[in-house]
């Protein structure tokens, strides 16, 4: 019963801690979504698959929420027509790459520098590189969820393929789109599909700030409980390993040099805790485990956990899941192994 | 163009004749949860629990978020009761709960939070975490080590500090200690001896580590239950005892210091259990 208890104060105090973090990437991503015209910003990314991995991988300065807040908006960049190689680099450095978990590595790792600027430029690496690989594969049907492909094919029968515009069909040429009909259909109307989807101005009711502003306020809630109920999930989990799973466990998991960084990855997947908390939560095994091993919960947790596998199941093939998390976590362990060596 | 950002569920909601009735209960159950957590992080803040859950710099984040929760659920309400539209919003996302569910949890949860004050961590949690004297890499401060402080005057954690600064333990034999913290039987130790440890918190309960610091008593530690706090007033000594510590081997020994307890008075669980 203690222990229950415990775990309750535990998971409470991991909620006390993110739910601020949640609520400014929420209101930030949401008033960012109001401003922000998407099809503008894919019309300015560059056509060559390294430099469109480069910049989508830095996009996470715009969307700055944790992974859990990410999914939906590289969903509806890639069914936009933005290349998989741009959505991918966005998917996995968009959860590190942006200020506020930046930020908050720096306050937990303030006296650490080390593994601030590292986490910031190894999850780069990886990002860019996973992004170009997949851009190779020019044709991105086959990486895509077939659920969605069924949903756009009833969407089809219900409404009218009319409503996308003519001017926006020229507007949205992209390597997505060039190949063929159903692509683009799918392009258009998947957006339209998603939870910021876009509608004819004739459905709008009156337009004014405040409807507005209720229109972000619903954006908002939306979001919080999503993302909240991820989070519960998420802290609840860690809090049950850290009362009922003996720290010695953990440690006799990772003695050595290799082990402990594989221990530390594992884990990241398993607690599946927001990135914009994490490195709080991994300050708790500062005093046991190597600089290195930390590196690798805090570069490989924000990519792949299980919260965030069920999130990307939504978007991609698993198939191609697997082949992400193979490389991320391959290269994870080489970069952050050979930080450990040299240093 | 904020037009296209508008939300299925509006179009939708333009169509109430549409929807079934229970639709309603999913914007009133945001509602409920939007207040319920804004009323929890707000009693945290006003009662001082946040204390036991979070470092003190927190505290203001934590107000803000509870304002902002409560504002939201404000707004949503009237929102609710002026517009009497339905929003539905299951058809539009892809999320591995629905959005009852996502909904019921988080109010569920915040209810939970509500009735259930959070406990003050035990003996057995600093025993799992594993005790030392010796404080992690990233919390080691050497810009805090003040020499000025009177050693009667020093907390346990400035002890500890102190120790971790200077680790020789003759340099402080003879100084007088007077310092508050819980009891902890290490099985290590002789049975005259009690660990007085305190949690130090970095961010929030879940990094909070235990140091401590073995008081010799006069008699078997058994009178001295696991847990109760004390205010231990005597002077330190250098005694070789089994490391404290849980990662090395066991068995083995070295010299430390240990206070030896002059007066030992027993104090009730303090409000702010924790050090930062």
């Amino acid at each position: 019963m203690v222990q229950i208890h415990n775990a309750f104060t535990l998971f409470l105090s991991l909620l006390v801690e993110a739910m601020p973090f949640l609520l400014i990437g929420v209101l930030l991503s949401s008033s960012l979504l109001f401003f922000m015209d998407e099809g503008l910003l894919i019309t300015k990314l560059p056509k060559n698959p390294f430099l469109g991995s480069v910049v989508g991988s830095c996009i996470g300065f715009l969307f700055p929420v944790c992974e859990c807040g990410n999914v939906p908006v590289a969903r509806r960049l890639l069914l936009k027509g933005v290349s998989p190689s741009i959505a991918i680099s966005f998917l996995l450095a968009a959860p590190t790459i942006n200020p506020v978990v930046i930020w908050s590595t720096w306050i937990a790792f303030g006296e650490q520098p080390s593994i601030v600027w590292l986490r910031v430029l190894f999850s780069l690496i990886i990002a860019i590189f996973i992004g170009f690989v997949f851009s190779q594969q020019k044709d991105p049907q086959p990486l895509l969820q077939p659920t969605l492909v069924k949903r756009v094919t009833r969407w089809q029968s219900n409404y009218n393929l009319n409503l996308v515009d003519s001017k926006q069909k020229k507007e949205e040429i992209s390597p997505l789109l060039q190949s063929g009909t159903f692509l683009l259909n799918q392009g258009q109307i998947l957006s339209m599909d998603t939870s910021l989807a876009e509608a004819k101005p004739d459905y709008l009711p009156l337009q004014s700030k405040l409807s507005k502003f209720y229109r972000f306020s619903d954006n908002v809630v939306q979001e919080l409980r999503e993302l909240g109920g991820m989070l519960i999930l998420g802290s609840a989990i860690a809090a049950i390993i850290q009362v009922f799973v003996p720290r010695e466990f953990v440690i006799s998991l990772g003695q050595d040099a290799i082990t402990s960084i594989l221990a530390m990855m594992l884990l990241s997947a398993i607690v599946s805790i927001c990135s914009t908390v994490d490195s709080f939560f991994v300050l708790s095994f500062a005093a046991t485990f190597t600089s290195s091993s930390l590196l690798a919960f805090l570069i490989f947790g924000p990519m792949i956990d299980i919260k965030g596998i069920g999130l990307m199941l939504t978007v991609f093939k698993p198939r191609i899941i697997i082949y992400i998390f193979a490389l991320a976590a391959q290269l994870a362990f080489i970069l952050t192994f050979t930080y450990g060596y040299l240093f | 163009m904020s037009f296209k950002l508008l939300p299925l569920s509006l179009i939708q909601s333009l169509n109430p004749k549409k929807l079934p009735k229970n639709l309603r209960i999913i914007p009133w159950l945001d509602v409920w949860a939007l207040l319920a957590w804004g009323t929890l992080f707000l009693k945290y803040v006003v009662t001082g629990q946040i204390k036991l859950l979070i470092h003190p710099n927190y505290i203001g984040l934590v107000l803000a978020t509870s304002i902002v929760f409560l504002l939201l659920a404000a707004l949503r309400g009237l929102y609710m009761i002026r517009t009497n539209l339905n929003q539905d919003n299951r058809s539009e996302h892809i999320t591995l709960f629905s959005p009852h569910f996502s909904s019921s949890v988080l109010l569920i949860i915040a209810i939970l939070g509500l009735l259930i004050p959070p406990s003050v961590l035990s003996s057995q949690a600093a025993l799992q975490r594993g005790v030392t004297d010796t404080l992690p890499l990233t919390r080691f401060q050497p810009q805090s080590f003040r020499t000025s402080t009177k050693p009667e005057d020093r907390s346990l954690f400035d002890w500890v500090r102190t120790l971790n600064a200077y680790p020789e333990p003759d340099a402080y034999t003879g100084q007088k200690a007077n310092v508050k913290g819980f009891i902890i039987h290490l099985p290590e130790l002789p049975d005259n001896y009690i660990l007085l440890a305190r949690f130090v918190v970095t961010c929030c309960a879940v990094d909070a580590y235990p140091v401590g610091i073995p008081v010799q008593l006069e008699d078997s530690r058994v009178n001295y239950p696991q847990d109760q706090w004390l205010i231990v007033q005597g002077t330190m000594k250098t005694e070789t005892l089994p490391v404290l510590s849980h990662n090395s081997e066991s068995g083995k020994e070295e010299r430390q210091l240990v206070l030896v307890a002059k007066s030992i008075e027993e104090i009730p669980t303090p409000s702010d259990p924790y050090d930062y």
